[in-house]
């Protein structure tokens, strides 16, 4: 199914030079075996069947003259940029910790990708509205490989908001997609990500990133939905004071199962960064968290943090946590800390003395946890209706 | 830019004197079933130890090395001599025990050690124990402390209840060897009730080139009893590298509690892979108290199962990785019961490209409702050739629990010697302090007639140039 024949077709009518990298991925993706996730217990997992992404997923806006926005798949004429900016990734795997999605999802990713953005905020340009994709996932449109490139240019400001959701109960659908930023000197890039797929779907999802000098990379993830996720999200300060941020909130519920991973590859001196992560398992919720602060030789002065907080509301539910702390330079400082348990007694004691259910008690503490990070949705709607989103299922 | 602490690594030669080899027998290089027999038979064995033995050598030939943590493919154990047996045979008295061999213990200290408080002495000289005593008070109380082989023989029922039933040779290659080559260690039965106040103490040394130690330790709690083992070990330098992989079994039985004390301070060629684990009753008490010194590389990740309710684990240790040196250590708590508690408490040291490597598991079963644990694990580092890691792994699988950690690397903080040195301190004394202070957890856990060791391994080290 994934195969030759399949390749043939998708690089038909694309540009030469991403036709030929799809192919090289290909080759890679033949050869490689699939790996597992035990964690969460997902062994030997079947890719579904391609399907094309006929949809339009690209909010049109005023005011984005100045951005470079083109859909990887079509014929482009930059495509040399586009490698150029790709071939930056080569070479920059860590031996250390979490590595990331397994390889056969990545290059299965660049090999069948279906959709896909490369977007170039360019030198000095500032944008104050975001850029809206939205993936809505449906019978038609079951299967989305998304391969996508965000480059930040010296100077430059952008906010991107990824929304992955669906409507429909019933439909399997199947998301694996691959997400590579880059970050030049004294730029801030913002990525939003929400992922709301629903209980049958399964989510892998690869994000990359490199930092240089002074840029600084915020990243709000957002893991609401699907089946089985699996996301990954890695980001090298390369220079002196790159920083990047995670603010990561989840919420699994059901019978869904998360392995979500971060990490923070420290290069450049004085570089930081920040990993927050806060997340709700309720049910027989299955999570996995991974963290990883390195501290690479010559990242003098770095310094980072992680925190995860994770509220456990059910008996059955599973919760893993792998906090790494890698150091290879004495002048940093590193610190993580995990808090995991129940919701504070006394605090759900006093909300009840006012009259409050124990429900509604909870669904107030849990989204006194989450609203912070919510608030750094920058579209009114899409924050209305993740908030509305997670107080249903609380209730539940 | 303030200059960097010095600090200095410690005189060794006072645990590094070496005695001329002289064994009345050696076992040929190389495992084989004829190996293990022969073992057992110079051991006087019974028949269900042999098979036991000969069982857990075809799982260590079925199961393979372990590819995670340290790289040991410079461990050929075709050519470890598994069993050596020094030339002495067990005594119950000091005066009878060969003069070379007391030489190096005379030099450690350990009959004063014993004359001072200890209530008995477990000698390990190569393979075997040599050396044993029990305060009188305390066998009359029905405390057996004795060393392996003969607790084989004279509490056969309660060694084969429990010999390798926490550890099974099934769990990974070197525990499987251990099954099969295990020599020497020690006994420790303490009946229902006894407080045992007087630190029991073990000491063993390894001393044949190439030759591998695999001692045994086993100790029962009964209900009620109290007792504080100390483990202590310290190798001669040689240049065939070494392997130690011994096997620790506590059963801490309903309201018991027990004190594990191990200063480990092998001579920088050792391959130290050892197995420890605690078997934790209904408010049972286990305290692990842990430095990792010596050794080319340690995996060692003492684990503590809190098996009835209210069971509660400590763990402290510090791990001082200076050149050469790989230590992988850190601890493992199983909660499975209610109200279970676990307080685990890491220090690390790396200097001179030292690579310090915690690795801990905190697991909480659905039966453990109500459990409560915290891990703390600082890292500090001297200069920047050295590594330093953490990696604090957690599952949790109930809800109602309360599950902290922290983590935190980083070298001497400026701000504090600055405070210190605004005080009249000098900058050198004042760095000397701070690290003194970041291994006051340990040293003020261990008990005083440990001072010699203790002296040695950390004060002196610390001190050294820095003072």
């Amino acid at each position: 199914m994934y195969n030759k024949k399949l390749v043939d077709n998708l690089t038909t009518g694309q540009s030469k030079l991403l036709s030929s990298r799809r192919r090289e991925s290909f080759d890679f993706f033949q050869d490689l075996a699939q790996g597992d996730y035990e964690r969460i217990n997902l062994i030997n997992y079947q890719f579904p069947e391609y399907s094309p992404y006929n949809k339009e997923y690209l909010k049109e806006k005023k005011g984005q003259a100045e951005l470079l926005i083109k859909k990887m798949t079509d014929n482009l004429n930059n495509e040399e940029e586009i490698l150029n900016y790709l071939d930056q990734f080569k070479d920059k795997k860590v031996e250390k910790g979490n590595q990331g999605l397994d390889p056969k999802y990545l290059a299965m990713a660049e090999a069948f990708y279906n959709t896909g953005l490369f977007i170039k905020v360019p030198k000095n340009v500032e944008l104050k509205l975001p850029v809206e994709i939205f993936y809505q996932l449906d019978q038609e449109n079951p299967v989305l490989i998304d391969n996508n490139l965000i480059v930040a240019e010296e100077n430059s400001r952008l906010t991107v908001v990824i929304d992955y959701r669906m409507q429909d109960q019933n439909v399997e659908a199947f998301h694996n997609g691959l997400t590579r930023v880059i970050v030049k000197d004294n730029a801030v890039l913002n990525i939003v990500k929400v992922q709301r797929f629903n209980d049958q779907s399964d989510n892998f999802d690869s994000n990359i990133s490199l930092v240089s000098n002074q840029g600084e990379l915020n990243w709000i993830p957002i893991e609401l939905g699907g089946k089985n996720s699996v996301t990954n999200n890695e980001n090298t300060l390369m220079d002196d004071g790159s920083r990047a941020s995670i603010s990561s909130v989840y919420f699994a519920d059901g019978d869904r199962k998360m392995d979500l991973g971060f990490k923070m590859n420290h290069q450049g001196r004085h570089s930081s960064s920040e990993i927050e992560s806060k997340g709700v398992l309720k049910d027989r919720a299955q999570k996995v968290f991974r963290g990883d602060l390195y501290f690479q030789k010559g990242a003098s002065q770095a310094n980072g943090s992680e925190k995860e907080e994770v509220l456990l509301l059910d008996k059955t539910v599973d919760s893993d946590s792998i906090p790494a702390l890698f150091s290879e330079e004495d002048n940093v400082e590193g610190e993580h800390a995990v808090s995991a348990g129940q919701i504070d007694e006394q605090r759900l004691f006093y909300l009840m003395s006012r009259g409050m259910t124990k429900a509604e008690a909870k669904q107030l503490m849990v989204e006194a946890a989450f609203n912070p990070i919510f608030d750094k949705i920058p579209l009114n709607d899409l924050k209305g209706s993740v908030i509305n989103d997670v107080k249903t299922r609380i209730r539940s | 830019m303030s200059e960097k602490t010095e600090v200095n690594d410690i005189d060794r030669s006072l645990h590094e004197e070496k005695n001329v080899e002289k064994h009345r027998y050696k076992s040929a290089k190389g495992l084989t079933p004829e190996v293990i027999k022969e073992i057992s038979r110079e051991k006087n064995e019974p028949e269900w130890m042999l098979e036991f033995r000969l069982k857990a050598l075809e799982i260590y030939k079925e199961k393979e090395v372990p590819t995670w943590g340290a790289d040991i493919s410079d461990l050929d154990m075709d050519n470890i001599i598994t069993y050596v047996r020094p030339d002495a045979d067990l005594q119950s008295d000091w005066d009878q025990v060969p003069e070379e061999i007391k030489d190096t213990f005379d030099a450690l200290g350990i009959p004063e050690a014993e004359k001072e408080s200890l209530a008995g002495v477990g000698a390990q000289y190569d393979s075997e124990v040599v050396y044993h005593n029990l305060k009188e008070e305390m066998v009359e109380q029905g405390v057996v402390y004795m060393d392996m082989e003969n607790a084989v023989k004279q509490h056969e029922d309660l060694v084969k209840q429990h010999f390798m039933k926490l550890i099974t040779p099934n769990d990974h290659k070197f525990s499987a060897l251990h099954g099969a080559v295990w020599s020497g260690g020690s006994f420790v039965y303490v009946p229902a009730g006894v407080d045992v106040n007087i630190p029991l103490q073990s000491y063993f040394r390894q001393n044949a080139p190439g030759s591998g130690q695999f001692e045994h330790t086993l100790i029962i709690l009964e209900e009620g009893a109290n007792a504080h083992f100390i483990e202590g070990c310290s190798a001669p330098k040689y240049s065939v590298n070494n392997l130690h992989a011994g096997a620790v079994e506590l059963f801490i039985n309903k309201g018991a509690k027990l004190r594990y004390s191990t200063i480990e301070n092998w001579s920088r060629n050792m391959y130290n892979l050892n197995t420890k684990r605690a078997l934790v009753e209904e408010d049972g008490v286990i305290e692990w108290v842990s430095g990792s010194f010596g050794s080319k590389v340690s995996m060692l990740y003492p684990m503590s199962i809190l098996k009835g309710a209210r069971a509660r684990a400590e763990f402290t240790g510090v791990t001082f990785a200076a050149e050469g040196q790989y230590l992988d250590t850190g601890a493992q708590v199983i909660h499975d019961a209610p109200d279970t508690t676990s307080t685990v408490n890491s220090r690390s040291i790396a200097k001179d490209g030292g690579h310090a490597y915690y690795r801990g598991l905190l697991k909480v079963t659905k039966n453990a409702h109500g459990a409560k644990a915290s891990v703390s694990c600082e890292s500090l580092m001297l200069d920047n050739e050295s590594k330093s890691d953490t990696l604090p792994i957690m599952k949790l699988q109930t809800d109602d629990i309360d599950i902290g950690h922290e983590a935190k690397v980083g070298r001497i903080s400026e701000e504090a010697v600055f405070y210190l040195m605004s005080r009249g301190i000098s900058e050198e004394e004042a760095k000397a302090m701070i690290v003194r202070g970041f291994v006051e957890p340990i040293a003020s856990e261990l008990p005083l007639e440990y001072a010699v060791e203790l002296n040695n391994l950390i004060n002196l080290e610390l001190e050294g140039t820095i003072g």
